[in-house]
């Protein structure tokens, strides 16, 4: 009864759309990130801890030399091929891939600290398939 | 006895690359067809072992022509389904939900549509 006599009124009368919660407002929940890749938004410290213990961890490595700017084959005494492993072990903790180029690279435990904190989560080289066009 | 020049230092130092490239890929098939980790221990062992009983050769045709052999005998026992990480390219999850462009908002007016 009700929702008729609105409907009703509502054809015959324009109400005017009010543009109420727009997004802009709050920028704090504004930024929900898609990806469930739950490692999105680390912090600095957290990935040092964390590239120091995959390399305390390492058997051949003395734990108490490991600093976060210790160079695996220089300092530590490590092989290319012990490199190849921890570089490995990296990317299994960070759940990364990494390239096969920048991981020949990775040389030293402050390049391996920069590049999961440097790698963005989001794919930002995907190419957005517009599914609905052309039905 | 070998001149070290800049061309012979560059193409060893491109074999040492291909060789940590090939050691690399081959530690992760090895973690493809091992997938329990008390298995793949044992085979990662046995990798290393065979990249380390080629350690001293010296004749850089030899470590030419052994490079080859390791990389066919790698193209030999691929994987066919690797483990591929999901966010990367080639992963089950890669752009499944990338973000929105910028500028595109949501208007909350349930309700108060058009009625037409």
């Amino acid at each position: 009864m009700a929702s008729a006599l609105r409907s009703s009124i509502l054809r015959h009368i324009r109400v005017p759309l009010s543009r109420t919660l727009t997004l802009n407002g709050s920028k704090t929940t504004a930024v929900r990130s898609m990806s469930s890749h739950g490692d999105d938004h680390l912090d600095k410290q957290e990935v040092i801890d964390r590239v120091l213990d995959i390399v305390k961890s390492f058997p051949k490595v003395d734990p108490s030399k490991v600093t976060p700017d210790v160079h695996f084959q220089k300092d530590l005494g490590l092989d290319s091929l012990d490199n190849v492993e921890i570089v490995m072990a990296i990317e299994e903790e960070f759940k990364l891939e990494i390239p096969d180029k920048e991981a020949d690279k990775i040389d030293s435990c402050s390049l391996a600290i920069e590049y999961p904190s440097s790698t963005s989560f989001l794919p930002m080289n995907c190419i957005r398939r517009l599914l609905w066009t052309n039905y | 006895m070998s001149v070290a020049s800049a061309a012979y230092l560059a193409r060893r130092a491109a074999q040492k690359e291909r060789v940590r490239i090939l050691y690399r890929r081959a530690l992760k098939d090895t973690l493809n067809w091992a997938v329990h980790r008390h298995l793949f221990y044992p085979d990662a062992d046995a990798l290393r072992e065979k990249f380390e009983a080629n350690r001293h050769v010296d004749n850089i045709e030899t470590i030419d022509r052994m490079v080859a052999a390791g990389e066919a005998t790698y193209n030999k026992w691929r994987h066919p389904d690797p483990y591929i990480v999901p966010w990367a390219p080639g992963g089950s999850k890669f752009c499944r939900n990338p973000p929105p462009p910028q500028g595109i908002e949501i208007i909350y007016n349930y309700g108060r549509e058009d009625n037409v």
